[in-house]
């Protein structure tokens, strides 16, 4: 659907907020048109190559901090043809091993949460502890070799931001801080630690793993398969910024897309966000066009009674999406009470399969009872509904992912809107291809 | 069949769009000199340009109806404008809602005391003219249940009794009150058009009730609106007129 209307969407003055997230538009990046190549999303060469530069190179999101709140909770989780044990220890830092047993290879945990006094291997009980240094081998004597020498499983780098914990495989990955550039100063004023676990989710997905990373970087495809999104937000007037590894778009929220005529009475999306906000659609006496403002001004004044601190985000932050991504796989729609989250990691060996982590986290208010954990579920791709937007992302991914070994499909034809895709490659090519990136005939 | 409406006066309450718009393009049309009102200014201009093209007379200024004041002085500058009223047809809705009280004070204030004020601006001059007609529009989800218990279908379905009082009263004084209901309807802009792209199951539901297959249009429910209101309808006085394409059950005996 088209375009049918002018909107104009007001914007905070990003020198309003000093402090909190810089919402200053960043100037766009010149990338060019060139297609980018359908093979990286299928071929095992491009697979491998992304292993070696990438996936075994950069920081990576391991789980949440409280999670692991006592010494020995640990989170094991696994990444691509690897996997990592990330344990508490007493001192209240973090450490992260590979899991893996030096005697056979066995994986010392499957996937998951746990608390744990030491690691034992359930073959024939080496046993490591919470620092990842053996503490016992059975019948030591009969190793004529002796234990291995190092006398522990390898430490890998493992740190802690805006309650996640995140670890790389690459020893010398250079500060966690680093690497996340400008992502703490834009994030921080959202407080992720006083938002709890809403949803845990694992599912199989019948895709590469930037297939699912692309769908999220665009918001082209909401008049195309959300259509009901454009009664709750504008698709058009979006901000893209893209940073050097990172980028964002901001959404604004509580809106109605111009592609669509504007209604007399507030959508039902839209009631739903203003009562959550303790506001009466019935007594609203604007204009639908006039809700996010008015909406914004409501939260602000009643925000601090719900035992809900905003201080620190901008107008608006208090309705609209701020949507992060952080490389390579962690796509963040974020907003002043809840976070939608997606961690997107490669299947082991497939390249046209991954595993999509959804994680949702809500503001749980002050003097509010923080709530049970979720339990963590796992499915197969349309085994189960996920919801009806994510639904609908999840529901032209195989056919995409399938239609990129069409001859007919020599890459991916972007637009503007699809900036961030194309950003996304760029720093794809500068980490497998090196600072001069991808040459004609590269994949 | 000449409907007889060339040269009337009608004012017509929520004429910036949907069914409204389509009855006042109608009438004018037909020959009427028009007043028309809506709350949004912008609509209301568009409509009374889009309207003069047919060269009647046509008036039209934004009033929100819950005004009282506001909305009783629009009613009578209407009646000065035209130098009468043969027609009236209040149709403005605050639409439905569940979850607060404040949609029955809504409800109450724009779909029933929107027709009540207009009716009372009205029937003076209708009596003394003696003759008048006046169209009242419920819906039919007065009649059979749709969307959950609210303030919209209740406050809705009053006017199907008030409009029968109100003929029995005025027929003498050759007022006629009919009352139209509508079953839904789709148009751009319309509740109808947002559910299909915001509750896609309801309004598939909605689609298989029909048996047609489609919702009505604005003007299948004008041109209804347009014969009630004309001379055309003499003899309807007190009547009620679902106009669904064969949506609602219910049997009429």
């Amino acid at each position: 659907m088209d375009v049918k209307r002018q909107v104009n969407i007001i914007r905070v003055n990003p020198q309003d907020w000093p402090k909190g997230t810089p919402a200053e538009k960043a100037e766009d990046p010149d990338l060019g048109n060139a297609l980018i190549p359908a093979e990286r999303y299928y071929s095992p060469d491009f697979m491998e190559l992304e292993w070696q530069k990438i996936w075994s190179k950069v920081w990576l999101l391991g789980g949440r901090s409280d999670d692991i709140k006592e010494a020995g909770d640990y989170i094991c989780t696994d990444i691509g043809r690897e996997s990592v044990i990330i344990v508490r220890q007493a001192d209240g830092s973090v450490r992260a091993f590979p899991n893996v047993c030096l005697h056979r290879g066995n994986r010392l945990r499957p996937e998951g949460l746990g608390t744990a006094e030491n690691f034992r291997c359930m073959y024939h009980h080496w046993t490591y502890d919470r620092e990842g240094k053996i503490a016992h081998i059975p019948d030591l004597g009969s190793f004529p070799q002796g234990a291995p020498p190092e006398g522990r499983l390898p430490s890998l780098p493992c740190a802690e931001w805006g309650n996640f914990v995140w670890f790389s495989l690459n020893p010398d990955a250079g500060s966690l801080e680093d690497y996340l550039s400008v992502i703490p100063q834009h994030l921080n004023p959202y407080h992720f630690e006083r938002m709890a676990w809403k949803r845990d989710v694992t599912i199989e997905w019948d895709c590469n793993w930037k297939t699912s990373v692309d769908a999220f970087h665009e918001n082209y495809h909401v008049q195309g398969i959300h259509p009901q999104l454009q009664w709750y937000l504008d698709d058009v007037n979006v901000q893209i910024d893209c940073y050097d590894k990172h980028s964002r778009y901001l959404v604004p929220f509580a809106t109605v897309s111009p592609r669509v005529t504007l209604p007399s009475t507030i959508p039902p999306a839209i009631d739903f966000m203003m009562r959550h906000a303790g506001m009466d659609p019935a007594e609203y006496e604007g204009r639908v066009s006039d809700i996010r403002l008015d909406l914004q001004r409501f939260i602000r004044k009643n925000a601090k009674k719900q035992g809900k601190d905003f201080s620190e985000l901008n107008d608006d932050q208090l309705t609209d999406d701020y949507h992060y991504s952080i490389f390579p796989n962690v796509s963040m729609n974020i907003h002043a009470e809840d976070v939608m989250m997606f961690r997107q990691r490669p299947h082991p060996t497939n390249p046209d399969k991954m595993f999509y982590d959804l994680w949702m986290f809500e503001l749980v208010p002050e003097g509010a009872e923080w709530p049970e954990r979720v339990r963590h579920q796992h499915f197969r791709h349309g085994d189960k509904s996920i919801g009806q937007v994510l639904d609908q992302d999840a529901f032209n991914l195989p056919t995409v992912q399938k239609g990129m070994r069409s001859s007919a499909f020599k890459g991916l034809w972007l637009n503007s809107q699809e900036l961030r895709i194309r950003h996304f490659h760029d720093v794809i090519d500068g980490f497998v291809y090196g600072p001069e990136g991808r040459k004609p005939g590269d994949l | 069949m000449d409907l007889g409406l060339s040269g009337k006066k009608a004012i017509i309450i929520g004429a910036a769009r949907g069914i409204g718009m389509a009855t006042a393009e109608i009438l004018a049309r037909e020959g009427c000199d028009l007043a028309i009102t809506a709350r949004s200014e912008d609509g209301v201009k568009e409509a009374v340009a889009n309207l003069r093209k047919y060269g009647t007379k046509v008036f039209g200024s934004a009033v929100n109806v819950k005004k009282e004041d506001a909305y009783k002085a629009w009613l009578a500058t209407a009646i000065e404008q035209l130098e009468g009223c043969d027609i009236l047809i209040p149709i403005t809705s605050a639409s439905g809602g569940i979850g607060s009280e404040k949609y029955w004070h809504n409800a109450f204030e724009v779909d029933v005391l929107g027709p009540v004020r207009a009716v009372e601006a009205v029937l003076p001059i209708m009596t003394e003219r003696k003759t008048g007609s006046i169209v009242l529009i419920s819906t039919t989800s007065a009649g059979e249940a749709m969307g959950g218990p609210q303030a919209y279908n209740a406050m809705k379905a009053s006017l199907i009794t008030w409009g029968k009082q109100l003929a029995l009263a005025h027929g003498k004084d050759g007022i006629r009150v009919n009352v139209v209901s509508p079953g839904p309807i789709e148009f751009e802009g319309g509740n109808w058009d947002m559910l299909k792209g915001t509750m896609e199951k309801f309004y598939a539901a909605t689609l298989r009730q029909q048996p047609s297959g489609r919702l009505g249009t604005p003007e299948e429910i004008a041109r209804a609106i347009a014969f009630l209101a004309s001379p055309a309808a003499s003899w309807c006085n007190g009547s009620h007129l679902v106009v669904d394409g064969g949506f609602t059950n219910r049997t009429h005996f």
